[in-house]
């Protein structure tokens, strides 16, 4: 019970420093950023470059195949004229909406059941990470597929219940549930990195807590919470972006079509469609800068506010 | 151009992996010259469209060429219609179209006019045997971009033995729309629901465009605009209004959950109204004895709209570098009696008569020719290529109706996104 370990993000900058001579640090240098440079060619030629062309590309008409025609800002102002991108982007932040706070509900909770030492823990975590290692995958889109069909196995359960849904796959009001559990299903990746936030927290806090006769609702509140705020902001961040950029399973269970009647139009699988279906790369890179821009604000927000609510250690609150 | 290059080939490249469409590989023989030898073999790349029954024919076709022709290797790839046609698209954005390809008639001009297919009039196949009213089917303002492998006509197909499980007397060969409908009504209410009596016709396009030519109306004007009206369309989805959500017709929710098989090919469905080559697929899939065909419904008895249309056409890339090679496995797979053999009518009545007479049709194979023969008499000529982009408003077509059936869109609504839609592309490419 001496010195906890912090949760500070900065842990390392508290880590014993010498002073170094000038010349030796410049060789550092050279030498870091040699070592950095297959990856800095990478991401210059594979995503800083493509990036540029693309938004080059969003202010034209480009069919694939001819030299792109500049069009200004046609592209964005049709945008929202477009009944079908509307529609995309209600699916889309309906699912973000819901998915996300479920997913890391699910992730947390499970983390705090996991955050013991009783016999097979190790076997509970992986087995409970393990969705998320494979549920982006094709094959668990298909098999998804199978089981929220007609007779499928969801069906046929809830049937023994006497709930009569019917297959879900074909069903616009059915399908975003299911896609909401596919996601939810894989918060072992959340989970993992709630686990290791948790673990740093002191026991002597509950502890002391306990003795102050706090119940497990106030310790969560008041201990576990604020402490692993940082944790939480971390995943809220990544998962959110992340749901925004569904596109694999959107794919595969609506055959590459966004049915059942549009249900599962999420804004990466149309402007794929406008993209490769309907030859409009302009238009389409005109969809994926917006997305871009819309994902930059919505970080920007999370973090102006995290200020009230992320507690890093070391911090005056 | 390079950055742009580099763009479309990573976009091509994550999306295609993203969506786990197995990449068609381009090709990868790094022999400079055009032409191999029995020793050193040129391997062209050949991709088409279909489901087990045709992928089989394929393999078997292929190596009948590869031992025909010692020099050539080909190496066959397929995926579902649907994806087809965007895994063309990344390719072709990233000049990696393989050397030959099946293709339908929607996309000619997408790809012709821009370059991307070899003019197959520079090479040497074989097109004696061919009707000569065909042929410009697959030309554009005097190149040959495609040559018809198989023709196709529209039909209806039926089950006979379900037809006969429920009581119900088979098809005369002639009815009308009214007439049609009462037997779709038919079927659903004498079996309860357990067999509807078929999916909604008015969501087919062909079937729609076949409608407007029963009513002298061409779908397409020669200068690329709708040749139809709004009205026109929303007459056409009123035919089946008062059958939607009834037994006559499959509901939406279980065409969506069969994709990407048919109901009809899963034995939910007693007709289906599409092309005559299905036929071999279908019985593939649903198992049935047999299947037939009778023409499609017309309210004008003399007039029934009908033609025959390339059912499929094989093609080249512009960029392939074995030019010879794809032309000699073109000619053989249009003209080679022994490959008409393998397809049958899987791909439509053979369009070369050298293959068409070397090919013995028997069973069903022989209801599919001897359909188009019965129809004779009520073709007319085949349409040009469609507009640039005709895939796409197809393909809107379906997904509008399709909403149309989950209740989604009323009438005027779906004809009014489908038109707002067509418009907006018919400008784009303007």
């Amino acid at each position: 019970m001496t010195q906890s370990p912090t949760l500070s993000r900065r842990s390392s900058s508290s880590a014993p420093s010498q002073p170094r001579k000038s010349r030796q640090r410049g060789a550092d240098a050279r030498a870091g950023y040699t070592f950095l440079l297959p990856w800095l060619l990478g991401f210059i030629a594979l995503t800083v470059g493509p990036m540029i062309s693309s938004l080059y590309l969003s202010f034209t008409n480009y069919n694939l195949f001819e030299p792109p025609k500049w069009i200004g800002l046609d592209n964005y102002t049709t945008l929202f004229q477009d009944e079908r991108f509307l529609q995309s982007v209600g699916v889309t932040v309906s699912y973000v909406v819901f998915g996300t706070p479920l997913k890391l509900a699910a992730a947390l909770a499970v983390a705090m059941l996991l955050n013991s030492k009783r016999r097979g823990q190790g076997f509970y975590r992986s087995a409970f990470y393990a969705p998320s290692l494979i549920g982006a995958s094709v094959s668990i889109a298909i098999v998804w597929k199978a089981m929220f069909g007609d007779a499928g196995p969801v069906d046929q359960g809830l049937s023994f219940f006497g709930i009569n849904l019917g297959g879900w796959v074909g069903n616009p009001a059915m399908t975003m549930p299911m896609f909401i559990l596919l996601t939810v299903w894989q918060f072992g990746a959340p989970m993992v990195i709630f686990l290791a936030g948790l673990k740093q927290i002191p026991a002597d806090l509950y502890e002391a807590a306990s003795m102050d006769g706090a119940g497990p609702v106030r310790k969560f509140l008041n201990i576990t919470w604020p402490m692993l705020s940082p944790v939480i902001f971390f995943n809220l961040l990544m998962e959110t972006i992340h749901a925004f950029q569904i596109f694999a399973s959107a794919y595969i269970i609506s055959n590459g079509e966004g049915g059942p009647a549009g249900s599962t139009l999420f804004y990466t699988l149309y402007l794929y469609l406008r993209g490769f279906s309907d030859f409009r790369m302009g238009y389409a890179s005109a969809m994926a800068w917006l997305l871009v821009i819309v994902v930059g604000i919505i970080t920007l927000i999370f973090f102006k506010t995290s200020k009230s609510w992320v507690h890093y250690s070391g911090d005056a609150k | 151009m390079i950055n742009r290059r580099h763009f479309l080939t990573t976009v091509a490249v994550g999306t295609a992996s993203a969506a786990a469409l197995a990449a068609c590989g381009t090709g990868s023989s790094t022999s400079a010259g055009e032409t191999g030898s029995a020793e050193n073999p040129v391997t062209i790349n050949y991709t088409w469209w279909g489901n087990d029954d045709r992928a089989e024919r394929t393999r078997k076709a292929i190596a009948l060429f590869e031992e025909k022709n010692p020099d050539i290797k080909v190496n066959g790839n397929f995926t579902d219609f649907a994806g087809y046609w965007q895994k063309r698209a990344t390719e072709a954005a990233g000049g990696g179209l393989p050397d030959v390809m099946q293709w339908d008639l929607s996309y000619l001009r997408d790809y012709g006019q821009r370059n991307q297919l070899l003019d197959l009039g520079t090479v040497n196949i074989n097109t004696d045997a061919f009707e000569k009213s065909l042929l410009p089917s697959g030309q554009i303002k005097g190149k040959t971009y495609g040559i018809p492998t198989s023709t196709n006509a529209f039909a209806v197909y039926y089950d006979p033995a379900k037809l006969a499980s429920l009581g119900i007397a088979e098809p005369d060969g002639s009815w009308t729309y009214k007439e049609f409908n009462e037997f779709l009504s038919e079927v659903g209410a004498k079996s309860n629901g357990e067999i509807f009596g078929g999916t909604d016709y008015t969501g087919v396009w062909w079937m729609f465009n076949i409608w407007l030519r029963q009513n002298n109306i061409e779908a397409f004007t020669e200068d690329g605009k709708l040749g139809f009206t709004k009205d026109d369309m929303k007459k056409w989805w009123n035919q089946t209004a008062a059958l939607r959500g009834t037994p006559a017709i499959v509901s939406e929710e279980r065409v969506t959950q069969l994709a990407p098989k048919s109901p009809f090919g899963s034995n939910v469905t007693a007709t289906e109204v599409t092309w005559d080559n299905f036929m071999a697929g279908y019985l593939a899939d649903s198992g049935a004895k047999e299947l037939k065909l009778a023409p499609v419904p017309s309210d004008d008895p003399d007039n029934l709209g009908l033609f025959l249309k390339p059912s499929m056409l094989m093609v080249a890339s512009a960029k392939t570098k074995y030019k010879d090679a794809a032309a000699r496995f073109i000619d053989f797979m249009v003209n080679d009696p022994e490959v008409g053999q393998i397809f049958k009518t899987s791909r439509g009545v053979p369009a070369s008569k050298t293959q068409r007479d070397g090919t013995t049709f028997e069973g069903t194979d022989k209801l599919v020719v001897d359909y188009e023969k019965s129809i004779e008499q009520y073709l007319k000529d085949a349409p040009e290529p469609p507009i640039v982009g005709f895939g796409t408003l197809e393909a809107s077509f379906k997904r509008v109706a399709s909403d149309l059936n989950y209740g989604k869109l009323t009438i005027d609504g779906a004809a009014d996104a489908w038109f707002k839609e067509a418009e907006d592309l018919i400008k784009q490419n303007a």
